[in-house]
């Protein structure tokens, strides 16, 4: 007969429980380690079929790891030496305040379309020159701060979340089975069963977005490059970001770009191309190149995806807008697998 | 530095390797005539789990996911509404070896009658290895597979042997 009493362990029960507050009181008391955190293991886990590709070519995984970060590290430190002159040279000339001849031209013309088309809304006032040039002072000003307030907290994770990055890649799999060990053995085999299966949807759906973020980023570059637009890499390169968030991304994504075409020529007229070119980009990758990338979606109501850019926006600012998704779909597929394997056990 | 690891990891890359956990392993017919290599990195990836007496091991209809070895201890089979004790299993047996290919319901109750050591090798294991290592991930698929394959021949031959029962008892008698 099977004893009905099962062995007590009191500790080991309440582990998992004590794990979870300590994620859930960590999470709300330390944001920005928090944010840290999830990043690092975010990027471990986008590039782990990168090393152990590495792994499966017969180098250690170590080595493997060492090599997949110095790549990391070798294009984004390429992307930034190519990107901070041309964002200095732009904060130059927001702080100075400086407005070229054809950037006055385009703004007096959108002041003169706004007037005529707007008059009901009472605009006779709107000088956008001056509201523009006090908005860049306080903007360049605002930036500024945030370099010269936050520099240190920048530097600092731009050495941790490699740091931490590399051990999560390293010695990611062992921290997971040393996790695995503490759960309670009737629920052992359950908890490897349901990671196991997050792992295969959740995985295949983040790196999708990854790398149809760069797709979409280099298409980016490439389009306003062709299309002569100033500061094409750096907008390019937002625009690929900016495509990581559903709905509200595309347009934040579009929109810098179109100021600057309109900026740089002083013709409004400009902007059409750019926002042409983008609606072409946007088809591209609905139709073409997310169906052939993203192997697997996890479905999502646009209300849902909606609140949790809102709740990761008001958290942790952009980087959260960014993270929302990605983490609303983490706990979709948790909740999702969880009941789906939960049902095939005969727990008490 | 090592040692420090080893505490806050609960792991030691560098340790030497379980030479008793690689004569288990040695002696069971999925991994038998592998390399020492081979078999530090198998151990690497089994889960070491330790059960009290009467502690149930694995629970017949709930989902396979994969193997375990006895490393110490007795463990009783059983089977059906009654709980039928089918067989006892010891140091070094090991069982639900299917499970690494196919997510079929536990056939069987297995629980430990008394302390028991067991390693766990699962399905996520060993899709892990075929991906890391692809050519000792497919030698252990093809062990597998061949293990399949003789009792399939074996299974055969009883049910030839048995249907050839079923028609003598169901030929005529002379009369």
């Amino acid at each position: 007969m099977i004893p009905t009493v099962a062995p007590s362990r009191p500790s080991h029960e309440l582990v998992p429980l004590l794990t979870a507050l300590a994620i859930a009181v960590l999470l709300l008391f330390l944001g920005g380690a928090a944010q840290v955190v999830i990043l690092s293991l975010l990027l471990a886990y986008i590039l782990d079929p990168a090393a152990t590709a590495l792994e499966a070519r017969g180098m250690s995984r170590t080595l493997a790891v060492v090599i997949v970060v110095l790549t990391l590290t070798v294009v984004i430190g390429g992307t930034a030496y190519l990107l901070v002159p041309a964002v200095m040279d732009q904060m130059g000339a927001l702080q100075s305040g400086a407005t070229t001849e054809q950037a006055a031209d385009a703004i007096r013309d959108i002041e003169h379309w706004l007037k005529g088309s707007f008059s009901f809304l009472g605009l006779e006032d709107l000088d956008l020159l001056a509201r523009i040039a006090a908005f860049k002072q306080s903007f360049a000003e605002r930036i500024f701060a945030f370099l010269l307030n936050d520099s240190l907290s920048l530097i600092v994770n731009a050495v941790t979340i490699p740091f931490m990055m590399f051990f999560f890649l390293k010695d990611g799999r062992e921290m997971k089975k040393k996790l695995v060990s503490m759960v309670p053995n009737r629920y052992f085999e359950f908890t490897l069963d349901m990671l196991y299966k997050m792992d295969m949807q959740l995985g295949n759906y983040l790196r999708g977005q990854f790398v149809d973020a760069v797709a979409f980023g280099v298409m980016s570059v490439v389009a306003l490059w062709i299309l002569g637009v100033n500061y094409f890499v750096f907008l390019g390169v937002f625009a690929g970001l900016a495509n990581l968030i559903p709905y509200v991304g595309p347009i934040a994504g579009v929109i810098p770009a179109a100021i600057v075409a309109v900026l740089g020529s002083g013709d409004l007229n400009s902007a059409t191309p750019v926002i042409i070119a983008y609606f072409i980009l946007k088809l591209l990758d609905d139709f073409v190149v997310a169906p052939a990338i993203v192997a697997s979606s996890v479905e999502m109501h646009p209300v849902l995806v909606l609140i949790a850019i809102m709740i990761g926006g008001e958290l942790f600012g952009i980087l959260g807008m960014l993270l929302a998704v990605p983490v609303a779909g983490f706990f979709k597929v948790v909740l999702q697998e969880g009941v789906s394997t939960y049902r095939k056990y005969r727990f008490n | 530095m090592t040692d420090f690891r080893a505490r806050v990891f609960g792991y030691n890359r560098k340790a030497k390797p379980d030479e008793e956990l690689h004569a288990i392993l040695e002696k069971i017919p999925v991994f038998e005539g592998f390399s020492p290599r081979e078999l530090a990195a198998l151990g690497r990836v089994l889960h070491k789990r330790e059960y009290l007496p009467g502690e149930v091991i694995i629970r017949q209809d709930e989902p396979g996911l994969g193997m375990y070895i006895i490393q110490s201890g007795e463990a009783a089979v059983i089977s059906g509404r009654d709980d039928v004790q089918l067989s006892v299993l010891g140091d070094g047996d090991f069982f639900g070896e299917v499970s690494l290919l196919d997510e079929t319901p536990r056939s069987a109750t297995v629980v430990a009658r008394t302390h028991c050591l067991i390693f766990g090798f699962f399905q996520s294991d060993l899709f892990g290895l075929i991906e890391r290592d692809p050519r000792f991930g497919v030698k252990i698929v093809i062990r597998l597979a061949k293990i399949l394959g003789d009792r399939l021949r074996k299974a055969n031959v009883q049910v030839l042997a048995l249907t050839e029962r079923v028609h003598e008892l169901n030929a005529p008698a002379p009369r």
